[in-house]
């Protein structure tokens, strides 16, 4: 019985061994699976030195591909057709970047939960009730009515999936034996969640709750003041006194008005500040070359791998390098032998709540035009690991989604979403987006360009053009839909017909110029138009002081060349500074001000107004001007019953100007009656305190890079994964808009011509696996304001750029 | 002979099957020829923990230890080496455990069927 026992127990002992090495425990990687040499993570260590001809065969291609890697690992696709192309750009991608393909169309689809266990399941939710997945499977049918983007989609998915086929244990990518799950299959229906998160990222704030309280509290009048349709300062995309050269739709009328708010408890969430971009092109009259100059920089949040990738694609009729977003086939922002194009986000008022009334608690039906209309129903599984499945119901009314009639407790995202009330946005259409990058990557002119864009649904951008035939333009550009003005300023009434969306405003009616006489187009997501366009497209975008940069240094500018651009890509002078350092400082009362103070004073007094790195002026205006706005609104915004948001930067900047008596500036919360020059002083010095307790004595410590301390994090915040701490300037509402985490997601200056020169650099690299050194590679020089030389190769054998190595792909 | 055998079985079968395949070869190893407990706890341990660290190392020099830098810090470690000392010491007792195991199974069946006998 002894001897028994004792066999059993070493028999159990080496299982339970290799079970428990094997097993995924919390947040610890199985252990031994993870850190075997023969199938862990150290497989994924590649050699610094690249193999220089690798040949493969593969099914599903037609005729051979030949991908020539350069000195960056940038795919240089040459393909006999377009199938075959877009096969090799998703077989290519996915060698680099599986890991974050896979995860990024998980996250969009709210399957979260399905690799990482019950932790993620309100963020699921969160996904699902938003309608991200609707939103994606209408997409799609979108792009699979076009048999040009369904044969595109298709090609695409295929070379994904014949990466995926081909990968072994020892050669999933590395995060995959972290998170211990494998990859699935690629589904065309991946490739709409991918572009359904871009609009998720960069058009799903919405500020109609916290305008409702303020309507509440403040009335018509003050509201409208503070919170103009149109700002103080403005440098409109489209130039002032462009003709609009079209008999515009009849504009809808405002129903009389919608007083009913029960916003109650709400923050929403507004789109984080400092996402923007820029984009501008310069006419053949202002550049040395005689030729367009075409630079853009879109702002994102930062993170390896980077979002973008760069390839090459060619193919007869096709030639074009750029920048693509892993999971979507084609090129989103580049340029080819003849154009070049790029974007920058719109801030077009594309998402609205309703309020719904509804019959009953079972939600069936709802009042709508003066009758009950029914609701449907959609049931989201959600699949989480280690525990049981769930199925989550979805009432639609014709508006969308009522996201939540129970705000969840814990995720932070939902804290802003109100309930009982149906989301109505534009990323829920049927469209076809992918259509527009296979035109314009395939543009030779200016037509072909206009005709690219209509097919463009959301998320709305300012598509910026220039071509060899030396002319330029600019379109805001996207699927509007046709409002009352302000229509969505605040929360609208979902019992009326006359707050549902009028119908759409037509493509060719959106904003757009050709060749201004000015000799540039621009853009930095200010204010699309003057108030003189007929439509309707928002009552408030981004801050103009990128904008006025750009415009008052292109307006100066002759002779341009792709340097003199790429400098000013890194330019990071204030206009906000500017604009109310003389007000600010002739207001400090100096005898009153401490020995560090004083310094600060005399500091911020000879700054240049540019957030240079070293600039220690910058470190103190920064935190000079928040806590002064801070101090003016914040007594009569806050509110916790009724969230609001603060005036903008732009009208608080109008006050100082120009109204400094206003009876904003008093604290209402003191008995005292405080003036700006006050507010002023007491900011100050709360600025310099504050440096002081940080940093210490006033010094190189207080230097602006080290206060805002950027860093390029891994997409799963993994420690040791991330870039190092980089010493750079720039700031929000400078050209370089680079702040802790956010910033120049890719620059790009190309010079037209008969032989177009391209030149760029992301903050990143080509390769998505912290293994290789091509993951982080470029970083260095994207820190330091430099770019890389882009080549757009006529064929494999080409010499301009270095090839470091070679791809061959024929048919299996 | 043990350390050798598993050394080499290990090496061939980990090409094609996952990490356990160590516990079964130490197991079976030390079962049918591991002379004493002695043998059969430290031979299939140094095995491991050299053929582990070996390769370990034929991945990473010609990486540069990039990644390895990477993943040390990921586990709160201050040097690259750490995560290969961790890599080496829990494969290499993982096995010397099966191979005693292993051994510690002979005895006792054996006296299974000694105690049957009579």
């Amino acid at each position: 019985m002894k001897n028994k026992f004792k066999a059993l127990i070493c028999v159990i002992i080496p299982v339970l061994l290799a079970v428990a090495f094997n097993t995924k425990f919390g947040s610890l990687p199985p252990l031994l699976k993870f850190l075997n040499p023969f199938t862990g993570f150290w497989q994924n260590a590649e050699k610094i030195q690249v193999k220089q001809q690798i040949r493969m065969k593969l099914k599903g291609t037609i005729e051979p591909i030949e991908i020539a890697y350069d000195d960056r690992m940038v795919p240089h696709v040459f393909a006999k057709n377009d199938h075959d192309v877009y096969f090799a750009q998703g077989y290519v991608t996915a060698k680099d970047r599986l890991f974050q393909m896979d995860f990024q169309t998980r996250y969009a689809a709210g399957r979260i939960s399905e690799v990482v266990g019950i932790k993620a399941i309100e963020l699921d939710r969160y996904q699902r009730r938003m309608g991200m997945v609707y939103g994606a499977e209408n997409s799609l049918k979108g792009m699979m009515a076009d048999p040009k983007s369904r044969d595109m989609i298709n090609a695409y998915t295929e070379g994904i999936n014949a990466y995926i086929h081909s990968l072994s244990a020892a050669q999933l990518p590395l995060e995959y034996k972290l998170l211990d799950f494998k990859p699935e299959e690629w589904t065309p229906l991946k490739c709409a969640l991918l572009l359904k998160q871009m609009s998720a990222t960069l058009a799903m704030g919405s500020t109609e709750f916290y305008m409702t309280n303020i309507l509440q509290k403040f009335g018509p009048k003050v509201t409208a003041d503070l919170f103009p349709d149109y700002p103080f300062k403005e440098d409109p995309i489209i130039p002032a006194g462009t003709p609009w050269n079209f008999k515009h739709l009849q504009v809808p009328q405002p129903p009389a008005s919608f007083t009913e708010k029960t916003t109650g408890n709400i923050r929403t969430k507004t789109l984080e500040d400092g996402i923007g971009s820029n984009n501008w092109a310069l006419a053949g009259a202002k550049t040395a070359s005689g030729y367009p100059i075409l630079a853009n920089d879109p702002h994102l949040n930062l993170t390896l791998p980077s979002i973008w990738y760069q390839i090459q694609l060619n193919a007869p009729g096709l030639n074009t390098y750029g920048v693509s977003l892993p999971g979507a086939p084609g090129i989103i922002i580049g340029f080819n032998d003849r154009t070049a194009w790029g974007v920058t986000n719109v801030d077009a008022d594309i998402l609205d709540y309703y309020q719904i009334k509804f019959k009953d608690n079972s939600h069936q039906q709802y009042w709508y035009n003066n009758q009950w209309k029914n609701t449907s129903k959609r049931m989201e599984l959600i699949k989480v690991r280690g525990s049981r499945n769930e199925t989550d119901t979805v009432f639609y009314t014709h508006h969308g989604p009522v996201v939540y009639f129970r705000k969840p407790e814990k995720l932070k995202l939902a804290d802003n979403i109100p309930t009982g009330h149906a989301l109505r946005w534009i990323a829920h259409e049927k469209s076809n987006e992918i259509m527009t990058f296979y035109l314009l990557n395939r543009g030779k002119n200016y037509t072909d360009y206009r005709k690219a864009l209509t097919y463009y649904t959301a998320p709305a951008q300012n598509f910026i053009f220039a071509s060899a035939d030396n002319d330029i333009s600019i379109t805001a550009n996207g699927k509007f839909p046709l409002k009352y003005k302000d229509q969505g300023k605040y929360i609208l009434d979902g019992t009326d017909p006359k707050d549902d969306w009028q119908g759409w405003v037509p493509a060719a009616e959106n904003p757009t110029v050709k060749n201004p006489e000015r000799n540039f187009v621009s853009s930095a997501n200010q204010s699309s138009t003057d108030p003189s366009y007929p439509y309707y497209i928002n009552w408030e975008f981004s801050n103009y002081e990128r904008a006025k940069r750009i415009n008052d240094m292109l307006r100066a500018t002759s002779k341009a060349t792709a340097d003199s651009m790429r400098i000013m890509q890194s330019d990071s002078y204030s206009i906000m500074a500017q604009n109310i350092l003389p007000a600010l400082l002739s207001k400090v009362a100096i005898a009153k001000l401490n020995a560090t103070q004083k310094e600060a004073f005399d500091i911020i007094g000879s700054w240049d107004k540019s957030y240079r790195a070293d600039a220690i002026g910058a470190s103190i205006f920064e935190l000079w001007t928040s806590r002064l706005f801070s101090d003016i609104w914040s007594d009569d915004f806050t509110d916790n019953n009724s969230p609001m948001q603060y005036p903008s930067k732009d009208r608080t900047v109008e006050l100082i100007l120009n109204d400094p008596g206003s009876k904003w500036f008093d604290n209402v919360n003191t008995p005292a009656k405080e003036s700006l020059g006050d507010l002023v002083n007491e900011s100050l010095k709360y600025a310099c305190d504050s440096l002081e307790r940080k940093f210490g004595p006033i010094g190189k410590s207080w230097e602006w890079a080290n206060l805002k301390q950027t860093q390029v994090a891994h997409l799963l915040k993994l420690p040791g994964f991330g870039s190092k701490r980089l010493m750079i300037g720039g700031a929000k509402g400078t050209i370089n808009a680079l702040n802790e985490s956010n910033g120049p997601s890719w620059r790009m200056v190309i010079e037209l011509g008969k032989k177009p020169k391209g030149h760029g650099v992301y903050p990143g690299g080509q390769s998505g696996n912290p293994g290789s050194p091509f993951y982080d590679n470029m970083i260095d020089t994207w820190a330091s304001g430099k770019l890389y030389d882009l080549y757009l190769m006529s064929s494999p054998a080409d010499q301009q750029g270095k090839m470091i190595s070679h791809l061959t792909i024929t048919k299996k | 002979m043990v350390l050798l055998i598993v050394l080499i079985a290990s090496l061939l079968l980990q090409m094609v099957l996952p990490w356990w395949i160590i516990v079964i070869i130490s197991f079976a190893t030390c079962g049918i020829i591991g002379k004493t407990g002695k043998v059969s706890l430290w031979h299939p341990f140094f095995a491991v923990l050299i053929l582990w660290t070996g390769m370990a190392l034929f991945q990473s020099i010609p990486n540069n230890n990039l990644l390895v830098t990477r993943v040390a810090q990921l586990f709160g470690l201050q040097a690259w080496w750490w995560i290969l000392i961790v890599t080496g010491m829990i494969g290499g007792l993982v096995a010397g455990i099966s191979g005693l195991c292993g051994y510690h199974f002979r005895k006792a069946v054996i006296a299974l069927k000694s105690n049957t006998k009579v």
